[in-house]
């Protein structure tokens, strides 16, 4: 779980303190604005000016401590007060006093770099990359350094305080090198907004989109803004409109945006009334993105046995080191129980975060317990497996073995005796006695194949199953309608598999059934072995002919394929297994 | 007549050999895996190649595949293929479309030299050799509506013959019949099982064999 922030919020006089301020200075610049003949000449229409110009002042004061009210560890709150506060600063070039007026227009550059600050820094409030940091930080000197410089050489009316040597061409150009570079700045910032989207792996809320989206057209327009200014080209008032519109929308994007967060809030109650209808393990997930909002939500579950992160269906999962994702750790009484991968943007929302915690508890748990148990199949299955392989190589390896050797020792010694036989003239009692060893090794021969045989069907890893099944209908003891729809060899365990069940059916039928006709159907299907066995007889197959499939149900299990017995009494046995040929 | 013989095992490549020999046969190439046999019964064709079914290196389908080409590229070598299992669905894939010069044992046969030298003998002759099991289980299949069944007891041991590759005569000799009676009891089994009657030996053994399997 996310360690809890020492910091807390801040004291309620100072919020207060703060947002009168905020008005204050708004008002104050309002009525400045009104009062100044110099600002309707220069910006047009006054009394627009002096209401978009403050609402920014207003807005993102406001805005800004009631972000900081309900996150403190943020310090996303307190730069958007200060960008408030840096735009009321910039309006008092709109005042006639010579010292309020200097202080207004040698900071009028500033609430655009603030802007791109407090853009760039979202949603924490801090910039984590040098680059980023650094750019932000040459961006306010410039906007400074170069105003002063510019202020030096006047053209700013009678109430310049920095004014040293009058030269109004000097000052045209200092003009279009602050307003350029600052420009430079605020694409500099889109281009850094840009860069964030691509190098993200997963989406993104929608509404932390929005807002980014609605940051990149406000560093925009004011690049453009500033454009248009340096040169003084048509249009540069419709374009300041549009600008201060843009930058006076962001924090009612962003107002929405907490908003939001709070009727997040509320869909942890609909999620708790979701945990109350015992949904699937696998749909838990689903529900924790609908809660938490971040439909790129991963689900990870920590299983202490296996010392390692499994998905819901028990398989491994690596906890992302990914850019662009955070990672929550839930624990339960103690004990680690699971981990949420999810959109970093929710590490502003720590309450959502604890409160869906805190009412996914049990279902987590059984959901860990769900994958724990899937992990434990898997590893079964795989050492059942496993089992079946190795008793296989060895039946192969002992068939091998009696084929090599006693087998062909056997026949090699008939072949002596048959030589020896014909060489002793008239004797006929050696010559009885010979024909007798014979036979002897005859009758051995014949018993030393049906036991290889039933070690290991050579005949299927020789030439496939096709051919093999041929011989078992063929000596089945009721005539067999075989049909085999497949030529290709399949992998030598399937085949072997896939001939027991063929073999015990068989057998099953000739022992158990009483039935006067048997067909075997052989296909593959999607990938599948499908094979089926069916016969006309008695049908209601006993526990000890059950059995007698149990060890081929287990070869067929073991590669993740199924066999079903159907036995209605009076109407025959259907045996169906199914394969995975892949 | 000119054997070759392509068996992994030293004691019986040896036995056969000497056993063949002693019978009159020139075995012109003795060889261990299905490579040098081809390339030997390629330079120097023998009337007759002995084959073991497994043969290195995975002792899988390698003589098999052996026997096949020899058949499909040397029509004129017959083929008696050796194995320590007798299969029905083998015996019709090595089959394909003709019993002439071709022959399928159990390899246990070999014991039986009488029997054993006589196959070889047969197969070099274009003829076939295939071994009784394959016959038995075929005529042991259970069929609705029988026709064997229909069979006199002494027909159905001349089928029997028949269909592992006996020709008259030696269906004759081993009956103690004359060859006049083989011929009456032949065409009694056709026209028993509605079989068109073959004139040559051996292809009234794939007709037969056809017939058994369906």
């Amino acid at each position: 779980m996310k360690p809890a922030d020492p910091r807390g919020p801040p004291q309620q006089v100072v919020i207060a303190t703060l947002a009168l301020a905020g008005l204050a200075g708004a008002v104050y610049s309002f009525t400045s604005a009104l009062r100044n003949p110099a600002v309707g000449s220069a910006l047009g229409e006054p009394l627009v000016v002096a209401l978009l110009s403050n609402w920014l002042t207003a807005s993102y004061v406001l805005c800004g401590l009631f972000a900081w009210w309900h996150r403190p560890d943020s310090r996303f709150g307190p730069l958007m007060v200060a960008a408030g506060f840096a735009n009321f600063v910039s309006t008092l070039s709109w005042t006639t006093n010579d010292l309020t007026f200097t202080l207004g227009q040698a900071f009028d550059l500033l609430p655009p770099v603030i802007f791109l600050h407090l853009f760039l820094a979202f949603p924490s409030g801090r910039l984590t990359r040098p680059a980023e940091r650094a750019l932000v930080l040459s961006a306010y000197v410039a906007a400074v350094v170069l105003q002063l410089i510019r202020m030096t050489f006047g053209s700013f009316g009678p109430n310049n305080l920095l004014e040293v040597t009058p030269d109004a061409d000097a000052a045209v150009l200092w003009l279009r090198i602050a307003l350029l570079t600052i420009s430079a700045f605020c694409l500099a910032g889109v281009v850094v907004l840009l860069l964030r989207r691509r190098g993200r792996q997963r989406p993104l809320r929608p509404m932390f989109v929005l807002l980014v989206d609605g940051f990149a057209l406000g560093l925009v327009m004011i690049a453009l803004l500033y454009v248009f200014a340096a040169f003084d080209l048509p249009g540069v008032r419709d374009i300041r409109w549009a600008t201060f519109a843009t930058l006076g929308v962001a924090p009612l994007v962003f107002l929405a945006g907490l908003l939001n967060v709070r009727l997040a809030r509320s869909a942890v109650g609909v999620f708790v009334l979701e945990l109350d209808r015992e949904p699937a393990p696998a749909d838990l997930r689903d529900s924790l993105a609908r809660a938490l909002r971040d439909p790129s939500l991963e689900l990870a579950f920590w299983l202490p046995d296996y010392g390692a992160y499994v998905n819901v269906d028990g398989r491994a999962v690596e906890l992302p080191d990914l850019q662009g994702r955070a990672t929550t750790l839930i624990d339960r009484d103690g004990e680690h129980v699971a981990a949420l991968i999810h959109d970093p943007a929710l590490d502003e929302e720590p309450e959502l975060l604890d409160g869906v915690q805190a009412a996914a508890g049990i279902a987590l748990e059984n959901a860990r317990l769900h994958a724990e148990l899937r992990a434990r199949l898997d590893e079964l299955r795989s050492s059942r497996a496993r089992i079946v392989e190795a008793a296989q190589n060895e039946r192969q390896l002992l068939e091998r073995n009696l084929h090599d050797g006693a087998q062909q020792r056997l026949i090699a010694l008939s072949l002596d005796l048959s030589l020896l036989e014909a060489r002793l003239a008239g004797d006929s009692q050696a010559k009885a006695g010979i024909e007798q060893a014979r036979v002897e090794i005859a009758a051995s021969l014949a018993e030393l194949r049906e036991i290889s045989r039933g070690l290991h069907p050579a005949v299927v890893s020789g030439h496939g199953l096709a051919v093999a099944l041929e011989q078992l209908a063929a000596r089945a003891p009721v005539p067999v309608e075989l049909r085999v729809e497949f030529e290709e060899r399949l992998p030598e365990a399937l085949e072997v598999a896939a001939y027991y069940v063929v073999s015990e059916s068989l057998a099953n039928v000739a022992k158990h059934a009483h039935a006067s006709t048997a067909r075997v159907e052989v296909v593959k299907e999607h990938d599948e072995l499908v094979l089926e066995i069916l016969d006309d007889g008695v049908g209601g197959a006993d526990s000890e002919r059950g059995s007698g499939l149990r060890g081929i149900a287990d070869r067929v299990e073991a590669l993740n394929g199924r066999l079903r017995v159907w036995t209605p009494v009076g109407i025959g046995t259907r045996v169906k297994a199914e394969i995975p040929c892949a | 007549m000119r054997v070759a013989i392509a068996e992994d095992s030293v004691l019986l490549r040896e036995g056969v050999t000497r056993v063949l020999e002693e019978a009159g046969f020139a075995v012109v190439t003795q060889c261990e895996n299905a490579e040098d046999l081809l390339r030997r019964v390629r330079s120097v064709p023998p009337d007759v190649a002995i084959v073991d079914i497994r043969l290195p290196p995975t002792h899988s389908d390698e003589g098999l595949r052996a026997a096949l080409e020899i058949r499909s590229t040397q029509p004129d070598v017959g083929v008696l293929v050796l194995s320590q299992y007798v299969e029905v669905g083998l015996a019709m894939k090595l089959l394909a479309d003709s019993a002439e010069g071709f022959g399928y044992l159990l390899k246990d046969r070999i014991s039986d030299v009488k029997e054993f030298v006589e196959a070889v003998r047969r197969v070099a002759d274009g003829g076939s050799a295939l071994d009784p099991i394959i016959v038995s289980t075929l005529l042991s299949r259970q069929r609705a509506d029988d026709p064997i069944a229909q069979l006199t007891p002494r027909e159905r041991e001349v089928l029997e013959l028949m269909a592992s590759g006996s020709s008259n005569q030696g269906i004759a000799d081993r009956l103690v019949i004359t060859v006049r009676a083989v011929e009456k009891y032949v065409s009694s089994i056709f026209s028993k099982l509605g079989l068109p009657s073959t004139g040559s030996e051996s292809r009234r053994v794939l007709a037969v064999l056809l017939y058994l399997r369906s």
